[in-house]
């Protein structure tokens, strides 16, 4: 038995531990918010917080997870998470929408850790997050906006 | 000419002379006693076997990897056909299963035998890809435990390619004067000086693991420098490491937690990963090992003498970029002037090796402490980066995709330099050329 703390909320589960937990939280908890991209570690669409840092949920099996996961479900109840949203309506960064629930995983991840972000440390955290629509300039320009309201 | 000709003459009857002093002295060498039950045989943690024939000749096949040469990529289990590039061809691993006219079905056990520990097959000799020069010392009870189980599987019928041998090694006889000088047919004599433990390891680390058919150099002659012994060495296009005794260069300083863990599990926690026909092995073998196997093999291991061999580089275990960098973020500018080995890290890499090298989704992506970011030649890390690795473990499968298709040539060089600076504090100087000829190896 499998005991997974997702948004807070404690999950247990008896299937296959070797479930990637991307389709644990999309098929069986139902949250749906996490995006499948390429199943392979390489796009970034099904970026999650396990213990606030980033972690492909595709290549991840729930037996392997070691900490509580955050999806973005839930990723405003945090003040950095919450600041990033916020950003990314004002900016309007989506056009498709598909990767932006891991960009915005990532995003917060990376400001959590470093309210300052450099243009360098953007391309460093930012370019495991692929967007097909290239959405690139709206997101470095949400980070660097976010930024700004977290170090006011 | 008459000069000339009594001198071939001459060359010609001391040949001869030597040849049969070799012979008649191989004759009289004695291949030895019987290995004592204690040291052959599977272990007294091998759950209820006592009576399993069929059960201990999975277990031995399993510690002799037979597996891992006699299957190739997509076909059936032990049905052969797996390619082995040599320097001078190719051949070809036979069909185990006991199908009757392409596999060992009907065969006898002196045939078995035969084949197995003395390297004699049905088209004459074998080649010493074949590691009868490791299992000459296995028990005769063990060699047929195997027989035993590989009689039990289901038969395939599957026809393995003809070698493509050049001349003149594709004239077996040739193997007759090889295995006279090099080959020597003998049963795992214990070591009287050391304990059980230590035997035990010895016997599964020759006779059945063969690991210095991989790990130890080869002389000019295709066999095994027995003063190397485990000194590693380059096995198709991937380094089989030193894994002598040796505190630099070898596993001396390896605590015994990181030796089970690479052994049993194909990972050591602050050290290596297994990757590509190490990761076979792992997989096929040693996983199925009891924990005994395990820790026999570790002392074992511990006892072989130190070799520096060549071409080593040191391990950087705490190297000072992946100390400055956090899981995110990179720092202690590694990259120089490569800027494009790091983007690509950056975008294709980091998402599960991260900047501070602790693997994001799996312990087995760590990068810091690794042999292969710490080779400046680059070998092994080549292919991993070319055609990704995968392994599986306790029926978890790990695994990382190759970017050969993805990546140019120089953009793999980049990459890699920057992995080696970043996670090993070296220069690397692998160039375009160098991707180039690792991408023919595979
Ligand atoms: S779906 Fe997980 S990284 Fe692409
Ligand atoms: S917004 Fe469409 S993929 Fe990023």
């Amino acid at each position: 038995m499998i005991t997974l703390n997702i948004n807070g909320i404690d999950y247990s589960f008896d299937g296959d531990p070797e479930m990637p937990l991307l389709w644990y939280l999309r098929d069986e908890a139902g949250l749906t918010g996490t995006k499948f991209g390429c199943g392979m570690a390489l796009c970034g669409a099904c970026t999650v917080h396990v213990d606030g840092a980033p972690a492909r949920s595709c290549m991840l099996p729930v037996g392997a997870v070691r900490g509580r996961i955050t999806t973005i479900e839930a990723v405003a109840e945090t003040h950095v998470g919450r600041a990033v949203q916020e950003a990314w309506v004002k900016a309007q960064v989506p056009q498709c929408g598909y990767c932006q629930s891991g960009q915005v995983m990532t995003a917060s991840a990376l400001l959590a850790k470093d309210a300052k972000p450099t243009e360098a440390d953007i391309d460093a955290a930012m370019s495991g997050n692929i967007c097909r629509c290239a959405t690139y300039n709206r997101i470095r320009e949400a980070i660097n906006d976010a930024a700004e309201v977290l170090t006011r | 000419m008459t000069v000339f000709r009594k001198s071939v003459g001459y060359v010609a009857g001391i040949a001869i002379a030597a040849t049969t002093g070799l012979v008649s002295y191989r004759a009289l060498q004695a291949e030895g006693p019987e290995p004592p039950a204690v040291i052959s045989g599977v272990p007294r943690d091998f759950p209820d076997a006592a009576d399993d024939l069929v059960k201990r000749g999975q277990y031995l096949t399993r510690a002799a990897d037979c597996e891992a040469c006699h299957t190739v990529v997509g076909g059936a289990p032990f049905s052969g056909g797996r390619p082995f590039k040599l320097p001078f061809g190719t051949i070809y691993a036979t069909n185990l299963t006991p199908d009757r006219e392409t596999g060992i079905g009907g065969w006898s056990d002196a045939r078995f035998l035969r084949a197995v520990r003395d390297g004699i097959g049905t088209h004459g000799n074998l080649y010493p890809a074949m590691s009868y020069t490791s299992y000459t010392a296995l028990s005769t009870a063990d060699a047929l435990a195997i027989k035993a189980y590989l009689s039990s599987l289901k038969p395939v019928h599957a026809t393995v390619p003809t070698g493509t041998l050049s001349f003149p090694f594709n004239q077996r006889w040739g193997m007759k004067l090889w295995n006279l000088v090099f080959f020597h047919p003998h049963r795992y004599k214990p070591d009287p000086t050391r304990d059980a433990q230590w035997n035990r390891g010895a016997y599964l680390a020759t006779a059945l693991g063969h690991c210095g058919e991989c790990h130890t150099p080869r002389n000019i002659g295709f066999a095994m420098r027995s003063r190397e012994y485990l000194a590693g060495t380059v096995v198709e296009g991937w380094k089989a490491y030193n894994t002598t005794s040796n505190a630099t260069y070898g596993i001396g300083e390896w605590s015994d937690e990181q030796l089970t863990g690479y052994l049993a599990q194909g990972h050591a926690h602050g050290r290596s990963s297994a990757a590509g026909p190490m990761a076979e092995v792992v997989e096929h073998s040693l996983q199925y090992l009891t924990p005994s196997d395990i820790q026999a093999l570790v002392v074992y291991l511990r006892g072989i003498d130190p070799v520096r061999g060549v071409g080593s580089d040191r391990v950087e275990l705490k190297p000072a970029a992946v100390v400055a960098s956090t899981n995110l973020l990179p720092a202690g500018d590694a990259a120089g002037g490569n800027t494009r080995g790091r983007q690509l890290f950056e975008g294709d890499c980091a998402g599960c090796h991260q900047f501070n090298g602790v693997g994001r989704q799996s312990e087995y992506a760590s990068l810091a402490g690794s042999h292969a970011v710490n080779d400046t030649t680059g070998t092994s890390m080549l292919q991993v980066i070319l055609d990704g690795s995968s392994l599986t473990v306790n029926g978890r499968r790990q695994v990382m995709p190759g970017f050969g298709a993805a990546y140019s040539n120089e953009d793999v060089a980049a990459v890699a330099n920057y992995v080696l600076a970043h996670f090993g504090s070296k220069l690397g100087k692998i160039d375009a050329a160098a991707v180039a000829k690792a991408r023919q190896t595979h």
